[in-house]
């Protein structure tokens, strides 16, 4: 199931599982079934087991603190006999590769194993029917792509029907038997994917291209506005996570900073911006640097979106209803920042961070949650710009390509390779 | 242990400290408790130990002010209309020290609960009330996430080139955390719901048995309320 943001993806794969209406009410006409029984007579309690959901964010679904217990909760709550919970746990476990994690505590978890630990659970159900609602979003591509095939080949072998909904439209067009795409609330497409391809390339030819046709970039690379230089840094654990990195950043370039899950792109990200320390090495910056965190839920301290923009620049509301009508959030002034979409969520978060009119600016993946077409405007604004440096981290390959100069690869041994 | 009776043993001694009447008493229960929160990791205990041992302090300070017991006066204050002449006697810095070390040792209960047992098997164990034994689980996780809420909230002002200052700054924060919180709560409760939680005819991961231990722990929690009653 594909869509921009907003068009009602979460909505419709919340219905399958009961949710909508039961659990966030509002209006609801017309008819959901799923494996004989109708979501207006039986509520999400009662179709769980029948239908299972991966939710975007593992860290909100998690019940409890250790591995197997979480798993186990969802066979508890439908009844399984005692003796069997264990075991099917176990099993579940073990079919997405992760028996080893079944004593440890889920905070000890990676963002990866955390998720691989949620597919186990709703595996453990044997559900009919398996929604899954962005269950990559906060996972590199690897992981991504291993996460995706894994679930539906599970799935396969058991006949499950899959829902998958993505904003990143790669990978389902490779993996689906069948594409929806959702405008303003209504289902116009559904079909195979070969025909999507087509339509796709005819109606919303972002979801299916590189992405890279951002315009053309002015190559007036300026002075140098951040240097990270030979820096290691570590947390309170005391394990470096960087170790001898160096890193520079001139005035009117963009530079992409990739790796795996765990490899320091952030701490290196946060070293840039000046919101950490480094522990040896040295980093020099010029002028005001903005750092836009990879939680959007974080822009949420005013009760309005202009207000909290213009936490940033003193509280100029002018400057503030400029940065949101580049961000395309012309006529959101006056609405809550915790009433937006997750995408409408992400742009008010980067106008907080441009209103400023930084020399250096980092974008902490920037893309989460923003559909293909939302990101190619991000991409040309940002490539519009030639007054600052602006440093982004990203795990969506594609929109590096379309928004960098610069390629840096922070590899898992903590080593800088650039292209 | 099993955290069933650690929780009853945690309770018994919070229970001794509200009854006991001795300030050494007391006092003896919350070092300690305070013993054995200081074993948990660096990074979990503190926001604990900094609630329980602030609420204390304040509480230490701020009784002599409200009170007006005879005793030896070593201070007197101005006077404030409708409470009157603000002194500090003998009478009242020990009362103040005996709820101070009251207050502290059911804090540092209640820390040593949320930081040593196991939430999971508690919620397993409660033979009745599943419900309200998970509720009560789930809020004890409130406190390390709050913590990280924070600390996000004060990261993507920093990022904005605004460092939140003093009290003021500060208390800006709390709306922001209270509506998080909620918001979060939200999302567990649909995934909880989603995953089946509030079905009738629910079943149960089988526990192993009570050992020599647990027994004595229990026997240890009824002998703290008794002692807290006759003795201490």
């Amino acid at each position: 199931m594909l869509g921009p943001s907003g068009s009602g993806k979460s909505t419709l794969l919340r219905a399958f599982a009961g949710l909508v209406p039961h659990f966030h009410g509002g209006r609801f006409s017309g008819r959901v079934e799923v494996a004989g029984l109708d979501t207006r007579r039986h509520g999400p309690a009662r179709l769980a087991g029948t239908v299972a959901t991966l939710f975007q964010d593992p860290e909100d679904q998690v019940v409890f603190t250790r591995v197997l217990n979480e798993v186990a909760f969802g066979l508890e709550n439908v009844g399984t006999p005692p003796a069997e919970i264990e075991a099917r746990a176990l099993e579940a476990l073990a079919l997405v590769g992760a028996e080893h994690l079944a004593g440890r505590l889920v905070t000890e978890l990676s963002g990866g194993e955390l998720q691989r630990i949620c597919l186990a659970a709703t595996l453990a159900l044997e559900p009919e029917l398996l929604l899954l609602d962005e269950p990559t979003s906060q996972l590199d591509p690897e992981a991504a792509e291993g996460l995706v095939e894994l679930a539906l080949r599970l799935a396969r072998d058991r006949g499950t029907a899959v829902l998958l909904c993505e904003q990143r439209p790669a990978l389902p067009l490779e993996v689906s038997d069948r594409v929806l795409f959702l405008e303003g609330g209504r289902v116009s497409f559904d079909g195979p994917v070969d025909d999507a391809r087509t339509w796709l390339e005819e109606h919303h030819p972002l979801f299916v291209s590189d992405g890279s046709d951002v315009g053309v970039h002015l190559h007036h690379l300026g002075e140098a506005v951040a240097k990270v230089d030979n820096v290691s840094f570590a947390y309170e654990d005391r394990l470096l996570v960087l170790d001898g990195a160096s890193l520079e950043l001139c005035r009117g370039e963009i530079v992409a900073l990739v790796g795996p899950n765990g490899s320091g792109k952030t701490t290196l990200a946060k070293l840039a911006a000046g919101l950490l320390e480094p522990l040896s090495g040295r980093v020099a910056r010029q002028g005001r640097a903005t750092y836009l965190s990879q939680d959007p839920g974080r822009y949420v301290l005013r009760e309005r979106a202009d207000e909290e923009v213009a936490v940033g620049v003193s509280g100029d509301l002018r400057v503030a209803g400029r940065a949101l009508a580049a961000v395309g959030l012309a006529g959101f002034e006056d609405r809550h920042p915790r009433d937006l979409s997750s995408g409408e969520r992400e742009r008010l978060a980067l106008a907080a961070v441009l209103a400023p009119e930084p020399d250096l600016l980092v974008l902490d993946e920037p893309t989460r949650g923003v559909d293909p077409e939302r990101k190619s405007e991000l991409a040309a604004l940002l490539r519009g710009n030639t007054a600052r440096a602006t440093l982004v981290v990203t795990h969506d390959r594609r929109f590096a390509r379309a928004v960098a100069d610069r390629l840096v690869s922070l590899a898992a041994e903590r080593e800088l390779m650039h292209a | 242990m099993r955290p069933a009776p650690a929780a009853a043993l945690l309770f018994g001694l919070a229970a001794a400290a509200l009854l006991a009447r001795h300030t050494l008493s007391v006092a003896v229960l919350a070092v300690a408790l305070l013993v054995v929160c200081l074993r948990a990791p660096v990074s979990r205990r503190w926001p604990y130990l900094v609630g329980a041992l602030s609420s204390a302090a304040a509480l230490f300070v701020l009784t002599p002010f409200v009170e007006r017991l005879p005793g030896t006066v070593y201070w007197t204050g101005p006077t404030i209309p409708v409470v009157g002449t603000l002194d500090v006697t003998s009478t009242e810095l020990s009362g103040a020290l005996f709820n101070a070390c009251r207050l502290a040792a059911v804090s540092l209960a209640f820390a040593a609960y949320a930081l040593w047992l196991d939430h999971d098997r508690l919620v397993q164990a409660a033979g009745f009330a599943r419900r309200s034994v998970l509720a009560v689980a789930l809020a004890t996780r409130l406190v390390p996430a709050l913590e990280r809420d924070a600390s996000g909230l004060v990261e993507a002002l920093r990022g904005r080139g605004v460092e939140p200052e003093g009290l003021r700054g500060k208390a800006r924060l709390l709306s922001p955390l209270l509506a998080g919180s909620l918001e979060r709560s939200l999302n567990l409760a649909e995934a909880m719901e989603a995953r089946g939680f509030g079905r009738s005819g629910a079943t149960r991961l089988p526990q192993p048995g009570w050992g020599t231990r647990e027994r004595l722990a229990l026997a240890g929690a009824v002998l703290a309320v008794v002692a807290g009653v006759l003795w201490l």
